[in-house]
């Protein structure tokens, strides 16, 4: 029981440090499992920064970055992509969204048929894409001009409402059509790293769907 | 021829002393003529020669003729009985009283040196593990805001629990468990769940800087919990209680005297779920979550007079705040202490003390536990009293402490850490002048390594008793220095702004004035008392246009003043009751980022009757907690301080009514009704109580020992 008193001394900095996860700090962003053969994979991404858009290229299995300004100018070239991502803002390359009652891939797979639904195309906003978020305190919050698509960025709800803000994950699979017909089944399983940092986002997918 | 002579000398003398040896007997009772057990018997002056009582409560002692006789029990008031005085020498029948108002509880925190409660120089509160019983508390929070008035503790940010102690914060007021700092904080404020209340045998409460014995926090206040080891040759507890909100709370104890060991250990488990509030509010939900404690002290007595005592914890709490997230909070405490009392005179202690509080983030969706705080505290002490005559009239102590504070935590860049040694000495001299008065004066200088600062913390306090009537008044100083976390901080608050550290920040220091008069008598006790702060340096965070976020820096001056009024009376038939009051005037300058938001009159009251008879008892306790509005102005904006509105936060009453029963041997049987006149804020502020309205609980603890007993 003293020794077990004592025991600390030899540790200055603290002890059991073995109850804890290091944190795995991955630094491979863009496309980091692809299935081929199941026509699945998962998608990991940093978009914590507010000036930066991130593009998917599903064909590709490839994503890209272009450097947003608050006049909403984007500094960058995507070649070919399918939606983009900013923090947790969506948009797609002229497709469509729906929200399905789905929670799970592997559940929507099964299903084996497209649901009833509202497909969803994106709006331009110039009131929901944030660039600027220092002047909130003073209430002075500055969005880029954008296209938004409000039906898949219904995959992270985010109330500020309160400090710090209260994160909700939606945990749905969002379907996505692209202008040429294309199908992909898309899931936001997280939206942060090990180290608590919010922005980074992994997203579990299906494509091609073929339905 | 000299040898001879003194030999015979010495026979005779011991011829003598022989002549003069009684044998006296008597049986000791309470006043309704019950024996008491366990009661020491010794001679006045002679603390060799004594017995204890036996279950009858008869005992027989020899004494030297013309000598006092001193009775004393735990809970009751002592007795003294000059052997001549009774008409038969050699019988001497005690009828003992008990202490209803405590006057004969030892207190330390005033002096740092033991003192009967009626006789410490500094104006103590104490809360015995009766009250905590009859309170039903959960932790030191609840169980301060149902005793003390002037104590409120709100929400932060985050729904983190937030202190003010009559205008002083969580950092400003010193929590000490058995005299060692508690590591660990957020937002200001430690970890107070942490501070459950399964062995505690008293908490001292002193108002006032008290930096000259304490160091760095003891801005305000400083409130000590002093726990116990086991009383009884063996005990075994286990208790539980369920209340509102699915509250469970499980608890044991196993306790032992073996020999020269003693040994206590707890375990306790709580837990609750999150509810919804009634209104709209700053808050519309109560975060649950569980937490687990426990607690291990042993005591090795190698002779009289010199123990070791080894202590060792673990404590987790869990909650549940957000769909992503579990909060988690760890403490691993461990310590060894050795106290030597050479010659009644020389008093040495020494001690090593290891506190770690973490925090970690259990992350849902990636299963990883992350910790992102941990704070490390090692602390050496050693003490050493004097005391100047036989019977202590003068006292000197002599101490001092090292630390080691280590802190890693996410509001560090990059999560990383810092590392301060901080060394103390401190002196106290107390004169008991005469009878009558009493002086008492100390000197501290603490030296922290990050930025080499170094202070002085002076008191001098003054007695004068007379009769049951004790005036006290006293000049203290009190010095929070910065901590690493306010120098050293840069930290990006959700992506919106950051808060940066001041490595240049002063000390916060206060000087404190304070006068007393307190009549004590076996049934009563009454106290008023008048208490001025001048804090200066006080350390907030302030909205920096050149760094384009918040920055810790030193307020100016401000002041803190006010009246406590106490009034206690317990009357031998079980009738007692509690009226305390205080009055609080915050006079902070207009533009200072901080605005006062202290309740200025806040009161507490407790009325109880209780009875008991051979196997069955009962107490029936009624306590509120009155709070006055207060109104108060708020800025508009985060970022300047010029522009604000004025916003009034209401008053309210909030009471509660505990009925405990012991039944037969060792059951004892709590129902509670928590806010008894079902007050629901209509807008919740984040210092409105979380309450939905009256609720039930119900309380069952076990002490398995006593269904042994043959009494």
């Amino acid at each position: 029981m003293m020794g077990a008193a004592m025991m600390p001394l030899s540790s200055c900095n603290g002890t059991f440090n073995w109850i804890y996860d290091e944190p795995s700090l991955a630094a491979d962003f863009g496309f980091i499992e692809i299935d081929e053969a199941a026509g699945t994979g998962t998608i990991y991404i940093d978009a914590t920064s507010y000036a930066k858009w991130t593009y998917i290229d599903f064909q590709s299995a490839t994503i890209d970055t272009t450097m947003l300004s608050a006049d909403g100018s984007e500094n960058g070239d995507v070649l070919s992509w399918d939606f983009a991502v900013h923090r947790y803002d969506t948009k797609t390359n002229e497709g469509l969204v729906m929200e399905t009652s789905f929670t799970s891939l592997d559940a929507f797979a099964e299903s084996g048929k497209l649901p009833d639904g509202e497909w969803v195309a994106d709006i331009w906003t110039d009131s929901t894409v944030t660039i600027d978020m220092s002047g909130m305190m003073d209430g002075e919050i500055v969005y880029a001009p954008s296209y938004y698509n409000a039906e898949l960025s219904k995959w992270l709800d985010v109330d500020t409402s309160t400090m710090p803000p209260v994160y909700a994950l939606s945990g749905k699979v969002y379907l996505l059509k692209t202008a040429d017909g294309r199908m992909a089944a898309i899931r936001l399983s997280n939206y942060m790293n090990e180290s608590k940092v919010k922005g980074y986002m992994t997203i579990d997918y299906i494509y091609p769907l073929g339905l | 021829m000299k040898k001879i002579v003194l030999t015979i000398v010495l026979i005779l003398s011991v011829i003598q002393s022989y002549g003069q040896v009684l044998k006296v007997s008597g049986r000791v009772a309470d006043s309704e003529g019950g024996p008491l057990e366990g009661v020491t018997v010794y001679v006045k002056g002679d603390k060799t020669s004594y017995t204890v009582t036996a279950s009858d409560g008869k005992y027989e002692i020899d004494v030297p003729e013309h000598s006092v006789l001193v009775f004393k029990l735990l809970g009751f008031l002592s007795c003294e009985k000059a052997v001549e005085e009774c008409r038969d020498c050699r019988h001497v029948d005690i009828v003992m009283e008990e202490d209803l108002m405590n006057l004969e509880t030892v207190v330390v925190t005033g002096t740092r040196t033991p003192k009967l409660l009626k006789d410490s120089p500094i104006l103590t509160r104490v809360i015995t593990s009766a009250d905590i019983k009859r309170v039903d508390a959960l932790d030191v929070g609840d169980l301060l805001e149902a005793e003390l008035p002037g104590i409120e503790f709100s929400y932060a940010m985050d729904q983190q629990v937030t202190l003010n102690m009559q205008g002083f914060g969580g950092n400003s007021v010193l929590f000490l468990v058995d005299g060692e700092r508690i590591a660990g904080e957020t937002l200001d404020n430690i970890d107070y769940s942490r501070l459950n209340l399964d062995n505690v045998k008293r908490v001292e409460i002193i108002k006032g800087a008290a930096s000259s014995l304490y160091g760095s926090n003891a801005v305000g206040g400083v409130v000590n919990i002093i726990t116990s080891g086991a009383t009884e040759p063996w005990s075994v507890n286990v208790n539980g209680r369920y209340g509102a909100h699915n509250e469970q709370r499980y608890g044991g104890s196993v306790g032992f005297m073996a020999g020269k060991f003693n040994s206590m250990t707890n375990v306790q488990y709580t837990s609750i779920d999150s509810y919804s509030m009634k209104n709209e509010g700053d808050y519309n939900t109560f975060y649950g979550g569980y937490n687990y404690s426990v607690k291990e002290r042993l005591q090795y007595e190698v002779m009289e007079g010199l123990k070791f005592t080894a202590r060792a914890g673990y404590f987790f709490r869990e909650r549940d705040i957000q769909a992503d997230t579990r909060d988690r909070y760890r403490d691993f405490s461990g310590g060894l202490k050795g106290e030597y009392d050479i010659d009644g005179k020389n008093r040495v202690e020494l001690s090593y003390s290891y506190d770690q509080y973490d925090k970690s983030d259990y992350l849902l969706f990636n299963d990883a536990d992350v910790r992102d705080y941990s704070n490390v505290q090692h602390v050496l002490r050693g003490i050493y009293t004097y005391s100047f005559e036989p019977e202590g009239r003068h006292t000197m102590i002599v101490g001092g402490d090292y630390m080691r504070d280590y802190l890693m935590s996410y509001q560090f860049e990059g999560n990383g850490y810092y590392v301060q040694h901080t060394a103390d000495v401190f002196t106290q001299i107390e004169c008991n002048l005469d009878e009558r008065w009493h002086l008492t004066g100390g000197l501290r200088f603490d030296y922290f390594s990050q930025k080499k600062l170094s202070h002085f913390s002076p008191k001098l306090s003054l007695m004068y008793k007379v009769g049951g009537w004790s005036f006290r008044g006293s000049y203290s100083g009190g010095f929070r220095a910065p901590t690493l976390k306010e120098m050293y901080m840069s930290f990006d608050m959700a992506s919106i702004f950051m808060i940066y550290g001041n490595p240049d920040l002063e000390p916060e220091s206060s000087e404190n004035l304070s006068l007393s008069a307190e009549y004590a008598w076996k049934y009563l006790n009454v106290s008023l008392s008048g208490f001025y702060n001048w804090v200066d340096g006080r350390i907030t965070t302030v909205w920096n246009e050149e760094l384009g976020g918040m920055q810790y820096i030193n307020m100016s001056p401000m002041q803190v003043r006010g009246i406590d009024f106490s009034l206690s009376a317990r009357l031998p038939f079980g009738l007692g009751a509690r009226l305390s009051y205080t009055y609080t005037d915050e006079a902070i300058r207009p533009g200072e980022p901080l605005l006062s938001q202290t309740r200025p009159h806040s009161a507490t009251v407790k009325v109880e009757y209780g009875n008991s008879w051979k196997n069955y008892g009962f107490n029936i306790a009624l306590s509120g907690r009155l709070l006055s509005a207060v109104t108060t102005d708020v800025y508009t904006s985060a970022t300047n301080y010029e522009d604000t509105e004025t916003v009034t936060y209401p008053g309210y009453t909030i009471w509660k009514l505990v009925f405990s029963q012991d039944i037969w041997k060792g059951i004892n049987l709590n129902v509670i009704i928590d806010n008894l006149f079902n007050y629901v804020p209509d807008y919740y502020y984040s210092s409105s109580p979380a309450t939905t309205g009256i609720t039930a609980a119900v309380g069952l603890s076990l002490d398995v020992e006593k269904f042994f007993r043959k009494y």
